[in-house]
């Protein structure tokens, strides 16, 4: 049943994810592009002193891309299944509702890893070839929290889209909003080092809010 | 499954809310709390203060409440104002019996500032060693970088991202063979194009033994710092000013400000109260005869006037500056450049 589930998901969001891969390489690819550029005007040595005097990591353009691709993803998963009601069939497959729920979003978790991974991969790939590992880490580590972002703006969007009520979605997406904010407040570059597990902790976390929607929408509850 | 997730939510919105209120009320309800600029006059031999007052006007006064002219409020801090002095011709040709030019003046002013800020925050891991004897009067930024390592100094050539196992194994070598035990538990260097000399950089060893290590004509130059029976150093700051009088300010374990002395490397404690470089910020203003010296201490603004010649206490004042913020939860500092949850008061 599961993999039923998984198979329902994938079609329904086979193009989504195949644009968001594009993008999310798209970016990465151009901002390892614009490096190579510095690389070639200016030489590998002007990079190194940059980032090591200026605290520059040259990838800030990736900041927003992971937030906004969790973010259309859960829409184009989640919105039409409630729009046109057929959210409701998925709950009556011979399953538990929470199992039904728990496989979907476990689906889009996964293509989140696989939309968000190529991207850092080829990042890797291509710094260490010109970067010395504290100065490749030092871009890694920083843009870790936007691909945590990612995640987050997934899960709470799924949230928000399963939530039946008008009333409880606006503080739902409020709530969201904020929780969002912690993943961009860093002072500098690797400041979130130390908080980063905890935060990886927390962000999978968000999963189970999706089970107080899907209890008020099973409820019945509606405007 | 439904109770847990209730369970979370309620944390999740509890969360927001200890971060969220506080953080909005201290926004809206901030108030600066304005002190007087404050220096040592050792002409007036007490601190002067300049605040502006209710109307804008600048109030010129010093610790004992007399009020002073702007053009005397000059002549009682000659080494602040040294340029004013010397645009209208009342320079004057001795201070305290000694003779004094402005030149001298500029060279021996220096200003440094030790900011949690700078303390706490994540490193890089690698940065780079000037030329400190190349002969030419500019400066320039060399080709390579350099790590320390468990096993050694490695420097890594950065146009091609390869280590230069010859220039590493040179400086390895030197600096074992001066007593240094890999890896550094501390270091401290300007390594910057725009200043006057370079004195490399100062690093504590595994040990807790201090070092002064720099480049010399491409050649390690390694030196061991005696330091006083029973100090334990823990913060370095390489001074590098105009005058070349010290080679780095250093912090103790106790909160205490030490200075090395650039020609002897005598390490010398000044008579500043400790402090918490890790929490509380410093701000020295110097010259060739005293340093005024601002501690922040949260709930307080401290000023010491230190001798510049033996690092006694001359005189000191404070101002209270209260705080009126909310305590709640924050996930930043004004202390630190880490992102991570913590309780503010």
């Amino acid at each position: 049943m599961i993999k039923a589930i998984f198979y329902k998901e994938w079609i329904k969001t086979r193009w989504y994810l195949l644009l968001a891969l594009l993008v999310s390489l798209g970016f990465s690819a151009y901002a390892m592009l614009r490096i190579s550029r510095v690389c070639s005007l200016k030489g590998a040595e002007h990079m190194w002193v940059v980032m090591m005097q200026r605290d520059a990591i040259f990838v800030e353009l990736l900041q927003y891309v992971p937030l906004i691709l969790g973010l259309v993803f859960a829409i184009v998963q989640f919105v039409p299944e409630m729009h046109h009601r057929s959210f409701k069939l998925t709950l009556h497959l011979p399953m538990r509702a929470t199992s039904a729920l728990a496989s979907m979003l476990s689906f889009g978790m996964s293509m989140m890893v696989l939309v968000c991974a190529p991207a850092l991969l080829l990042m890797w790939a291509y710094l260490q070839s010109v970067l010395a590992p504290e100065l490749y880490w030092h871009i890694l580590l920083s843009a870790m929290p936007w691909y945590l972002a990612g995640m987050a703006a997934y899960l709470l969007t799924a949230w928000v889209a399963l939530e039946p009520t008008w009333g409880r979605r606006v503080l739902n997406l409020v709530l969201g909003v904020l929780l969002l904010r912690i993943y961009f407040l860093a002072p500098a570059p690797e400041a979130y080092n130390d908080f980063l597990p905890l935060l990886a902790i927390i962000t999978l976390c968000y999963s189970i809010l999706s089970v107080l929607s899907l209890t008020r929408f099973r409820d019945g509850r509606q405007d | 499954m439904f109770k847990t997730s209730k369970i979370f939510f309620s944390l999740l919105v509890l969360v927001v809310l200890v971060w969220q209120v506080p953080a909005c009320y201290n926004f809206f309800m901030a108030k600066s709390v304005d002190t007087p600029f404050t220096l040592y006059s050792s002409i007036a031999g007490e601190f002067a203060t300049l605040q502006a007052d209710e109307d804008k006007k600048m109030q010129y006064r010093d610790a004992s409440g007399r009020e002073y002219t702007e053009e005397q409020f000059d002549s009682i801090l000659p080494t602040f104002y040294y340029r004013q002095l010397v645009t209208d011709g009342r320079f004057p040709d001795s201070i305290h019996g000694i003779a004094v030019t402005p030149r001298q003046v500029q060279v021996s002013n220096f200003n440094m500032r030790i900011s949690p800020l700078d303390l706490n925050k994540p490193r890089l891991g690698i940065q780079q060693m000037l030329e400190s004897m190349s002969g030419r009067v500019d400066l320039e930024l060399p080709d390579d970088a350099f790590r320390i390592t468990p096993e050694g100094m490695k420097f890594v050539k950065m146009e091609t991202n390869a280590i230069d196992h010859e220039k590493s194994a040179r400086f390895t070598q030197m600096m074992k063979q001066k007593g240094f035990q890999f890896p550094a538990a501390n270091i401290s260097g300007n390594p910057t194009d725009r200043k006057e000399y370079d004195e490399g950089y100062v690093m504590l060893d595994a040990a807790g033994k201090l070092f002064h290590v720099k480049q010399t004509v491409g050649r390690p130059y390694v030196r061991a710092i005696a330091l006083p029976e029973g100090m334990t150093p823990k913060h370095l700051f390489i001074t590098e000013f105009p005058s070349r009088k010290w080679l780095c300010f250093l912090t103790d374990t106790e909160g205490h400000l030490w200075v090395v002395e650039r020609e002897s490397y005598d390490v010398r404690c000044t008579e500043i109260p400790p402090f918490i470089p890790e929490e509380q910020s410093m701000l020295i203003i110097g010259n060739m005869f005293d340093w005024t010296v601002k501690v922040n201490r949260g709930t307080s603004e401290c000023y010491y006037a230190i001798s510049a010649q033996d690092y006694t206490l001359i005189d000191s004042m404070s101002y209270q500056t209260p705080s009126h913020t909310l305590p709640g939860l924050s996930f930043t500092s004004t202390k630190d450049k880490f992102v991570k949850p913590r309780i503010v008061r």
